[in-house]
Order: structure tokens, then sequence, then C-alpha cells
């Protein structure tokens, strides 16, 4: 069965399109700031001294926030994924 | 044996089955009392409104009627469509006779059965395209276009009809020559036929009109419109046109010093045309293959954007050209939503230049990666075309896309088509997490590559530091 138009709601995007470029300057941020911390640590740390959840965590974390900083880069830009 | 008969009788039902569902029969009980008919040939198309006045001369009820165009313009025939006394549409259907193959027929179904004795009034519009024929066929700079339309003096109907009124609309008051059937008066901008009394069904007699039409004859040959919906809140619309200039070709030498000169020189070619796009549009780009075009304007109005689109060069009879143009729009405006359904409701085409015409135009909808069950709901017959899928940025395995396509459409034709298709909410993150996964992908090779010893000679003290 299919709805009518009428009981639909209008579609919105779930985050607001004018907060993209705050949102981008932000995860980016961040995203940056733990990838620095990760290749620093990395470039510093020795063989002994290196801590392998330490540096899958710092990644993971790097990673989480500059993957959704460069979407919303993109959707900022007008790339609309 | 048996077997087989039966699939012969059967075979047969449906052939006849098939044939009867879009076959009509005339109506004896039917006549046209008064018929006012208009005749608009200002502009490249031929608009033609009648007011029909039907009666039901039989002794049953009366649910609907059939229009006709004559096979002479039954190629041309675009838009077929019916109003009644309140000004609501009718459902307008093609159809066919039997014995009148030739003819092209359309049934209008009414809201409510002519009883007996009834005088309904009813407005039939029909458009015709590629009617006006330039003639001469070929004119230089300077020249005026004129055309020639040929028509049919009686109003091409199956049905008798007691009295019938014309009326021709002209672009000039320079009309040099027409057909003379008298009763008639030649007013300025007009040519008034009639009344004509007591006319058979499907009575013929050639109206030639041959006169000044300066007015833009511009077809557009084929128009790409690809719709991209992005559920993170934007609609994206390109399209892809081909302009063809289809008036009086130009005969002799192109003087552009002229042409700039002299503001009436050119009085046939089209210098620029205004598109109007939905008010919501954002970011509007007009180019081609060399750039961006811009000799454009655009003016945001209050219920519409308009584009004074300007072409690189002037448009001459049989000059042609070939841009892009595309905007953004807000998913609000045409997107709907009831949980993971999702209905997009938006225009097949939209407006191009006022009385447009084109001869083909493809649609493609794309819709997000993972949507699924996809059901359209067209506002008039269209050929659809197999679906294919897109790939663009952060796709894995294509968007689908749904295309029709539809030929010779004109203004009349502009009508919001629904599209219904499942898209589960969460799908919405695959695209982030395609970005997360590659840049931690990249960070695990990091990791690994700082635990590789490429060093040639083995250090001589391993655990020095």
């Amino acid at each position: 069965m299919s709805l009518e138009i009428e009981s639909m709601v209008r579609y919105t995007s779930p985050i607001n399109p004018a907060v993209f470029p705050h949102l981008t300057l932000l995860l980016l941020g961040i995203g940056i700031f733990f990838t620095a911390w990760f290749f620093v640590y990395e470039v510093t740390s020795t063989k002994l001294s290196r801590d392998l959840f330490k540096e899958l965590l710092l990644s993971l974390v790097a990673s989480l926030f500059s993957g959704f900083g460069i979407l919303f880069l993109l959707l900022w830009v007008g790339i609309f994924v | 044996m048996a077997k087989l008969r039966f699939y012969c009788i059967f075979l047969l039902y449906i052939l006849i089955k098939c044939e009867s569902a879009s076959v009509d029969t005339i109506s004896s009980d039917i006549r046209f009392k008064n018929v006012d008919r208009t005749i608009d040939i200002s502009t490249q198309l031929v608009r033609i409104t009648s007011k029909l006045t039907l009666e039901n001369t039989g002794s049953t009820p009366v649910k609907n009627f059939l229009i006709a165009v004559e096979s002479s313009a039954k190629n041309n025939a675009a838009f077929a469509g019916a109003k009644d006394s309140n000004n609501k549409d009718l459902r307008v259907v093609e159809t066919t006779v039997k014995g009148y193959e030739y003819a092209k027929f359309w049934r209008v179904d009414l809201k409510e059965a002519v009883n007996p004795g009834a005088t309904p009034q009813i407005t039939v519009t029909l458009v015709l395209t590629k009617a006006l024929l330039p003639y001469p066929t070929a004119i230089t700079q300077q020249e005026d276009q004129l055309v020639k339309y040929i028509g049919n003096l009686y109003i091409y109907s199956p049905y008798y009809i007691t009295s019938q009124k014309t009326n021709v609309i002209l672009s000039s008051k320079s009309v040099e020559s027409f057909t003379k059937v008298k009763p008639f008066t030649q007013q300025d901008g007009g040519i008034q036929y009639g009344p004509y009394p007591n006319v058979k069904p499907f009575s013929e007699k050639e109206l030639a009109i041959h006169y000044k039409n300066n007015s833009p004859f511009l077809t557009v040959t084929r128009i790409e419109r690809l719709i991209e919906v992005s559920h993170w809140g934007n609609i994206a619309v390109e399209e892809v046109i081909e302009i063809e200039h289809t008036g009086a070709k130009l005969k002799g030498p192109f003087s552009r010093y002229d042409y700039q000169q002299d503001h009436h020189s050119g009085p046939a070619s089209v210098r620029s045309y205004k598109t109007l796009l939905p008010a919501s549009a954002s970011d509007v780009y007009y180019r081609d293959t060399n750039g961006n075009i811009s000799t454009s304007n655009m003016k945001v109005k209050k219920d519409s954007v308009e584009l004074d689109l300007r072409p690189r060069y002037p448009l001459f009879g049989g000059w042609r050209t070939h841009y892009t143009l595309g905007y953004n729009v807000p998913s609000y405006e045409y997107l709907y939503q009831s949980g993971n359904d999702y209905l997009l409701k938006m225009r097949v085409i939209d407006h191009i230049y006022d009385d447009m015409q084109v001869d083909e135009v493809v649609t493609k909808i794309i819709l997000p990666e993972g949507s699924t069950s996809v059901k359209v709901n067209l506002p008039y017959p269209v050929t659809r075309l197999p679906d294919s899928l897109h790939y663009t940025y952060l796709d894995t395995k294509g968007r689908p896309v749904i295309s029709f396509t539809k030929k010779n459409i004109v203004e009349n034709h502009i009508e919001d088509f629904q599209l219904r298709y499942t898209f589960p909410r969460l799908l919405m993150l695959q695209e982030p997490l395609l970005v997360v996964g590659f840049l931690y992908a990249l960070f695990l090779c990091v990791i690994i590559y700082v635990r590789l010893d490429f060093s040639i000679h083995k250090a001589e003290h391993p655990h020095k530091d």
C-alpha cells in the first residue's frame, strides 16, 4: 500500500546545511590535531616505548574526526554525496 | 487438439480484448450546437482553443465525447486538453476509431453524464508544433520572416456542428494572403471566419494564411534533465540543452557590424531568451564546452528565478547552440518522507523559454545509493527507459537511475511526476564511514611500516637504545 502525499512530511536533512562550514572546521580541526599527535608519536617513539594500543586508539580517533570532517567539507563546497 | 483449439480461442479473445480497450465509436447522439474556435498563430506554436456547446440529441446520457485532428496535422499535435465550464481539467485519453485510422482521436471523459437535452460548455485546447512553415524558406539578415499556416477552415470533428465561428490571432498586421470564404472580416492582428451553419462531420476545407511572424522560432531538439537527490538536504538539477532556430534559414552572409549597429537588423533572429527556474533555485550555472557563458543575467523574483540567457552568438535560421544549465534546490521543497518511504514530486520538464517546443526530453532521476522498490507515477504517457546505475563520489555499488523519455513537448506538459522509493536512513552513514575506513587503513599502514626494518646490515647492538 502506498502512502498519500498528504500524510507525509517534508524531508529535511538530519543536519542543517547552514552548519556545514562550522562542522567542517570543528571536525577537521580535531581530526588534524589527532593526526598530528599520531605522527609525532610514531616518529618520536622507539621500538621499546611504542604502545600498539595507544597507536590504534589515536589513529581511530583521528580517522573518525577527519572522515566526518571531510564529508562535511564535500557538502560545504557543494558536492552533495 | 482440444488444447490447441482452446489456445486459439484464448488468443482471439485476448486480441479482441486488446483492441476494444483503445477503440471508440462515434456517437450519433452528440451534436455541437455552437463552436467558438480561436487559432492563435502569433507564436511558433499553433494553439487552437475551441469553446464547444455540447448537445445530447439522443435518449440516453452521454459520458464522453471525441475530439479529432485531421490527418495532415496528425503528427504535429503535441497536446490535447479539455476543461469544463468550472475551469476544471477533464481527463483526455488518446484513442482510435475504426474506419478513421488516418485521423487522430482523443476521448474526453466528462465529470457528469450529459442528459438528453442538456447543453454543457466545454473548452478544448489543442497545441500543434511545427505547423507553421517558413515561406520563403530562406531569408537574408535584414528580411522579415514570413510563414504559412495551412489548416482547416471548419472544425474537424466527428460530430455535426450547427454553428461555428473561427477567430485567427496573428502576430502582426501584415498579411500576404489568406483564404477568403464568406462571411469573414479582417481586423488588425486577426481574421474572423463565420458563422458557418450546419457543417457535416469530418468536413475539410483548406485555410491558408501567409503572414509575417518574427516571433522566435526556437526548437529544443534534445534536452537531458538530470535530477540528483541527496539526503543531505539537496536536489541538484542539470539540464543539457540542444537548441536550434527552426525558422526561415539565413541566406547570404552574416554581418556582425550591421547587427550591432542597427537594432532592427535581423528581426527573425534570437538574441536572448528567458528561462524561469523555481524560486528556491541557487548556485545557478550556465556553461557550454568552452566554459562559463558570461553574457547572462539572473533576477531573483518573488515566485521564480528569472534567467536572461544570451547565447554566445545570435541564433539565425538553421543555427544551433548547445549548453548546460544547472542549479540546486533544497530537498524540503520536493521530497516528502514517512518513515523509510520517500516521495519525490518534481516537474518532468521545466520552463526553458516562452512558447517552447521540445522535440525530445530525457529525464533522469538519480536516487541515493541503496534506494529500493522504486515506483513512478507520471501525469501523461512516456517511454520508460531501462534503469541504470550512476557512479559518483563515495559510491560503492552505484546509485539507481530512473529515466524516461517523451517526444514533442510543449509548455502544457510542465507537470509533476511522483516517484516513490524506500531508503533505510542508516545507510546515510555509509558515506562518512567509507572515508573513515579509508583513513584508518592509511594509519594502519603507517603502524605496520614503522615496525618494518629495511636496513641492509644488522644492527650490532640491537638493544642498545
